[in-house]
């Protein structure tokens, strides 16, 4: 397994800096995994640097429970990036061919499909029937474009994210358009699964294949879209951001209003993806305070301390061996604690794994977990 | 020990909206996504397992459009050696008689102990192309294979019966076996694998180049006629229980299984 690591002229050492680590151990200090799993990422940085130790970390099973939230990243008091060890871990694993069925088969549909899910590419826009959905050109100029993330494409439960923006974006005359089925997975989880030689592919894929737009930006409507395209597309031509600033902008302008309210306790939830990663904290509760008879509350542990829902960095598709509470619970034992009705979210695997620990813990008759656009939605009157 | 293993390139039906073509004997198939059939994809895991067991060289042999070449090149990547992509739209596709001939007509003249191929393709489900192409090449076969072994100059193998039963075979070599589901765990072929495939002979060969006449496998040597496909009319016999709780609900439910016979 090792001679594919070696295969770019770097020692695993020098490819994440592991000298630079001085064991200080804020990361694990403060990953919120360790809640509940055996997963020491301190002790995997230590321990990594003993290339013939690798083959032997590769096979330990908490490699795959990082949720890859970063926050040993925004910690490290050194600048490391404690998580991209683990990721190194598993691109070993993958490249044996040897991984989880699951990952499997989620890496060879966004192979073939361009989608992890295993749908068929020709059904992406299936989201889109029954509604105005202004569809972008190559050749004619738009200012904003939207990308749409493959789990909202296809999931039933989350579609409700872009068909009420379409809806919001109609409605406040927005100058932009969607891509058809064309568009192809930002590669955020094929990423953090590991298997570099496939995100390698799609960085240039994708880069290829936005750069032909004539767009001003490119908005995404998920926060994992948002930070991969800003954090690993270097030859992007157009700068990315994510729906919510769009949003607060509009609202800026005055572009936005709803007749409608909700007298309800809302607590927003900041995505890793969105807050931890991406720096976007105002923006969505900019949003939020716009609804009318809504009160907002904050989690004790928000912005960058906000607690990760386990939703990302492939945990989709790999089930922690854990049977300890699940830090989605935990998020959500921590909202009822304050009262909240509502707890807001901005991106769609927050969504589904909140929703789950509600009905999990059999919360539903008191509390409900939507995301932002959902509750635009049903504020009625529309813009 | 030189393998075989014959893949055949499948839609997913099982999400689609199925629509037929305006001819009525084939589906429409833009709106589905392709893959290795499911029960082939574990043929082609087997013939590396045995190839990293015993030795040897594996080829891949298809009959599929040129995009079935993806499908090709995975089972390369997970170490198959080479590769044999057959088409011909001569080929009567829907007879499996016409599709063994012509995977015969492939392997014929070389040496081979073993021929690989998944005991039903999802799409038409007939189970006949592996063992037809037994009786072609004259070798012994064993269909629905759960394990192998190899012996010298012979294959041990069990395969799955209904109720749980398995029976133990040895068959003389060369032998084809058709491969059942969950016999192993296939494989994940990264990226950098398919990219280094790129390089192992991928041949494009016709009727022709087989040496096959069309007259051996087209409609007129098929003793099936293809009618028509279509989708069966939904019969609508749904009842939806009413009652005022779920006990009342539960014992209209448990009457109408009992008179019905089910329980």
């Amino acid at each position: 397994m090792r001679g594919m690591m070696m295969s770019e002229n770097q020692t695993f050492t020098e490819k994440f800096d592991l000298l630079g680590c001085i064991q200080c151990g804020r990361c694990t200090g403060g990953c919120p995994v360790t809640a509940r799993s055996n997963l020491n990422i301190r002790r995997f940085v230590y321990d990594a640097y003993h290339e013939e130790a690798l083959e032997e970390l590769a096979r330990l099973a908490e490699i795959w429970d990082c949720t890859a939230c970063h926050t040993c990243a925004v910690r490290c008091p050194k600048g490391l990036k404690p998580l991209e060890v683990l990721i190194g871990l598993r691109t070993m694993v993958i490249e044996s061919g040897k991984t989880q069925p699951t990952v499997r088969d989620a890496l060879e549909s966004v192979f073939r499909e361009g989608n992890p899910w295993e749908k068929a590419r020709a059904t992406r826009c299936d989201w889109m029937e029954g509604l105005e959905v202004k569809i972008a050109q190559p050749d004619t100029a738009v200012e904003n474009l939207f990308f749409v993330c493959c789990t909202i494409a296809y999931d039933p439960r989350v579609q409700v994210i872009a068909k009420n923006l379409v809806r919001l974006l109609n409605a406040a005359g927005v100058d932009y358009g969607f891509i058809d089925d064309g568009e192809s997975c930002c590669g955020s989880e094929v990423y953090t699964l590991g298997e570099d030689g496939l995100f390698e592919m799609i960085v240039e894929d994708n880069t290829e294949f936005l750069n032909e737009f004539q767009a001003a930006r490119i908005v995404t409507l998920s926060p994992h879209c948002f930070t991969t395209y800003n954090r690993h597309y270097p030859d992007l031509n157009k700068p990315v951001i994510h729906y919510t600033q769009l949003l607060a902008e509009l609202l800026d302008q005055g572009r936005l209003t709803w007749e409608g309210g909700l007298e309800k306790k809302i607590v927003f939830h900041d995505p890793c993806y969105l807050g931890k990663q991406g720096g976007i904290y105002d923006e969505p509760r900019r949003v939020l305070q716009e609804i009318k008879g809504a009160k907002l509350l904050e989690f004790g542990r928000a912005r960058e301390r906000s607690l990760c829902c386990e939703g990302g960095g492939g945990k989709m598709w790999v089930e922690t061996e854990s049977k300890k509470e699940r830090l989605a619970e935990t998020r959500i034992k921590d909202a009822k604690a304050l009262g909240a009705e509502i707890v807001a979210v901005a991106c769609p695997f927050c969504l589904l794994t909140l929703e789950d620990a509600v009905k999990s813990l059999g919360f539903e008759e008191e509390m409900r977990v939507a995301e932002i656009m959902e509750l635009l939605g049903e504020l009625g009157g529309g813009n | 020990m030189k393998t075989f293993v014959c893949i055949k390139y499948v839609p997913d039906t099982s999400e689609a909206v199925v629509k037929i073509n305006a001819g009525g004997t084939a589906v429409d198939s833009s709106r589905f996504s392709f893959d290795i059939n499911d029960a082939d994809n574990y043929a082609v895991e087997e013939a590396v397992l045995i190839k990293e067991k015993c030795g040897g060289t594996v080829t891949v042999l298809s009959i599929g459009p040129k995009e079935s070449e993806v499908m090709i090149r995975m089972a390369l990547a997970k170490g198959c050696d080479d590769a044999i992509r057959i088409e011909d739209e001569r080929i009567a596709l829907y007879d499996p008689l016409m599709v063994a001939k012509t995977l015969a007509g492939a392997i014929k003249g070389q040496e081979f102990d073993l021929v690989l191929t998944g005991c039903m393709a999802s799409d038409d489900g007939q189970m006949a192309t592996g063992v037809a192409l037994a009786e072609y090449l004259g070798v012994p076969h064993a269909a629905m294979v759960k394990k192998v072994e190899m012996l010298d100059g012979k294959v041990k193998v069990q395969r799955e019966l209904e109720g749980g039963l398995m029976e133990v075979l040895e068959l003389e070599l060369p032998a084809v076996l058709t491969i059942q589901t969950g016999i192993n765990e296939p494989r994940y072929a990264p990226i950098r694998g398919i990219r280094a495939a790129q390089k192992k002979e991928l041949k494009l060969v016709n009727l022709d180049d087989l040496g096959l006449a069309a007259s051996e496998v087209d409609s007129s040597a098929s003793k099936i006629v293809l009618e028509k496909l279509y989708i069966p009319e939904v019969a609508s016999t749904a009842e939806v229980i009413e009652g005022s709780d779920a006990d009342e609900k539960a014992e209209k439910l448990a009457s109408i299984l009992v008179k019905g016979g089910l329980v």
